[in-house]
């Protein structure tokens, strides 16, 4: 059950969130099930604006991920804060395999290294970022490692009849 | 290919220069590579080289059912494994809607919190290690010793543990290792003084630590730490109690912290961590519920479409699985936030200026492990 604080923090939250990204689709999840309380999709940009209205809201970025979604990439951001009131935000965005979405490093640097491992996974570049380059997989690798099509045998669509 | 330049006068001429902290160095932890630029002896520029015990844990889980990679957590944090196996159980349940007999949560607190101190352990005492004091880290190993003892009782290994299962743990525990944790409980206590003695009065190793590496408020927020590493700074932030998970919030404990966010501050924290563990230890033995240990789930797990985020409280900080699921026995993705990876880069913040010896006292400090960073 959300407290009355959480509560507060939320309401806050979206309406700044709606000021800021007036694009994005705010909607509210079930902790219970997803373990995060709010969910935010962009379509192209805003990853920033996000970031700014987090960091003034003293939220601490939690990680940076991706997903490869074969025809695109699905990046992820998790927000979450420090204190009693508990609350954390996912941002999605959905982006081409082509498009380089921003860096939001300028604002939390702690994305300096979260954005260099999506980098060394997935391959996508993020514009403005200060030292984008290999981070765990070798500085002269030529692979991306997450990418579906990457490690692909013969085996690899057909695991779940060989178990069983 | 090596790339070998001959000095020249330029080279010789010039202040500042680099130097290689590992990838082979005791005070390192594992295989980790710092690269150093100093100005005579102090740090201009530290550059954290990482990915050396790189096992691709990630693109593991994409080729195998999430029953197959209940081994792989607990290999990512090597010393908190039981932990981290309990958190990648929960993340897999919570995905499935599966409910966990409460005798099982029970058992998962004891077996985390015994694994906390074991790890707490390393963490402290490998660093006084780290400043010259070689004693404390025998008896650290002691007494980690017993637990480790305990849980290959129950569990069959120890270190690398699989002991949960999706829906409970393994197996119950025994009389014996009901009884041998009262025995270890009593034996620890005893022993604090002893460490307070060894280690907290030590003119040298307050010296190498007060006011040392201090991070900021600011700094962890901005740079995401977490943990022991955080509370040492004052924030009083810990995921058992912020974001309970399991059964802890039925038990009493409190959340030591520290306002000055040096090296000593996160030590003393770590220390008094330990204690805080046996309570909740304490308790759960106390009030151990009868009962099934494991719910009636599927041989094989097929979680809906969907995903999920699950964080749990490691011995490093707030880790988290985040799980996305095609609606197939094998997982689409799996993204590890490992506490090591943020607490490691906040040192390219608070390192320069210090002296190249200070370095070894930071590191230390922070507490990471390599094979969680790299995965």
């Amino acid at each position: 059950m959300l407290t009355a604080g959480q509560k507060k923090l939320l309401v806050e939250l979206r309406s700044s969130l709606a000021e800021a990204v007036p694009e994005g689709q705010i909607s509210e999840s079930d902790y219970a099930t997803k373990g995060y309380h709010l969910e935010l999709r962009l379509d192209k940009g805003g990853v920033r604006r996000v970031a700014q209205i987090m960091l003034d809201k003293r939220f601490m970025l939690e990680t940076v991920t991706a997903a490869d979604f074969i025809d695109s990439f699905e990046l992820v951001y998790l927000y979450s804060t420090y204190n009693q009131q508990q609350v954390r935000l996912l941002t999605r965005i959905r982006i081409p395999k082509d498009v380089q979405p921003f860096s939001v490093s300028a604002i939390f640097p702690a994305a300096i290294w979260l954005e260099r491992e999506v980098y060394d996974f997935f391959g996508i570049r993020f514009q403005e970022h200060p030292d984008l380059k290999r981070i765990i997989n070798p500085d002269d690798a030529d692979y991306f490692p997450l990418l579906k099509n990457f490690g692909k045998t013969k085996f690899t669509d057909q695991i779940d009849d060989i178990l069983c | 290919m090596l790339n070998i330049k001959t000095i020249d006068d330029a080279t010789i001429n010039q202040r500042v220069y680099q130097l290689n902290l590992g990838p082979q160095h005791p005070s390192t932890h594992g295989v980790m590579h710092l690269l150093l630029t100093l100005d005579g002896e102090v740090v201009v520029k530290i550059e954290p080289i990482i990915g050396y015990s790189h096992r691709g844990h990630e693109k593991m889980a994409e080729n195998r059912i999430y029953e197959q990679y209940l081994p792989n957590p607990a290999r990512m944090d090597y010393l908190s494994g039981m932990i981290f196996n309990h958190g990648y159980c929960m993340a897999v349940e919570k995905l499935c809607g599966i409910e966990v007999p409460r005798r099982a949560e029970y058992i998962r607190v004891i077996t985390s919190e015994l694994n906390r101190i074991a790890s707490h352990f390393i963490g402290t005492m490998d660093y006084a290690m780290g400043l010259g004091a070689i004693t404390p880290f025998l008896w650290g190993w002691d007494d980690r010793e017993n637990i480790l003892d305990l849980l290959e009782m129950i569990s069959g290994s120890r270190l690398t543990y699989s002991y949960g299962r999706f829906g409970g743990v393994r197996n119950d525990i025994t009389k014996e290792f009901y009884d041998g944790t009262r025995k270890f409980i009593e034996r620890l206590r005893s022993r604090f003084w002893d460490y307070e003695n060894l280690i907290n009065q030590n003119v040298i190793f307050i010296k190498r630590s007060k006011d040392v590496g201090v991070i900021t408020k600011e700094d962890a927020l901005l740079y995401g730490v977490t943990g022991p590493t955080l509370r040492g700074s004052g924030v009083k932030y810990d995921v058992r109690k912020h974001e309970p998970y399991s059964v802890y919030p039925e038990f009493k404990f409190e959340i030591p912290t520290r306002k000055e966010g040096d090296c000593l501050a996160r030590y003393q924290v770590r220390m008094a961590e330990l204690e805080q563990s046996l309570n909740i230890i304490e308790q759960a033995l106390d009030h151990l519920p009868p009962g099934p240990v494991r719910a009636k789930v599927p041989r094989f797990v097929t979680p809906p479409e969907g995903d999920c985020y699950v964080t749990f409280e490691s011995a490093r900080g707030a880790a988290g699985f985040y799980i996305v699921s095609d609606g197939t026995r094998v997982p689409y993705r799996i993204k590890v936030r490992a506490p090591s990876f943020s607490n490691l880069f906040v040192l390219t913040k608070i390192c320069p200026g210090h002296f190249l010896a200070d370095i070894v006292a930071i590191f230390g400090s922070i507490d990471v492990t390599v094979p969680e960073i790299d995965r």
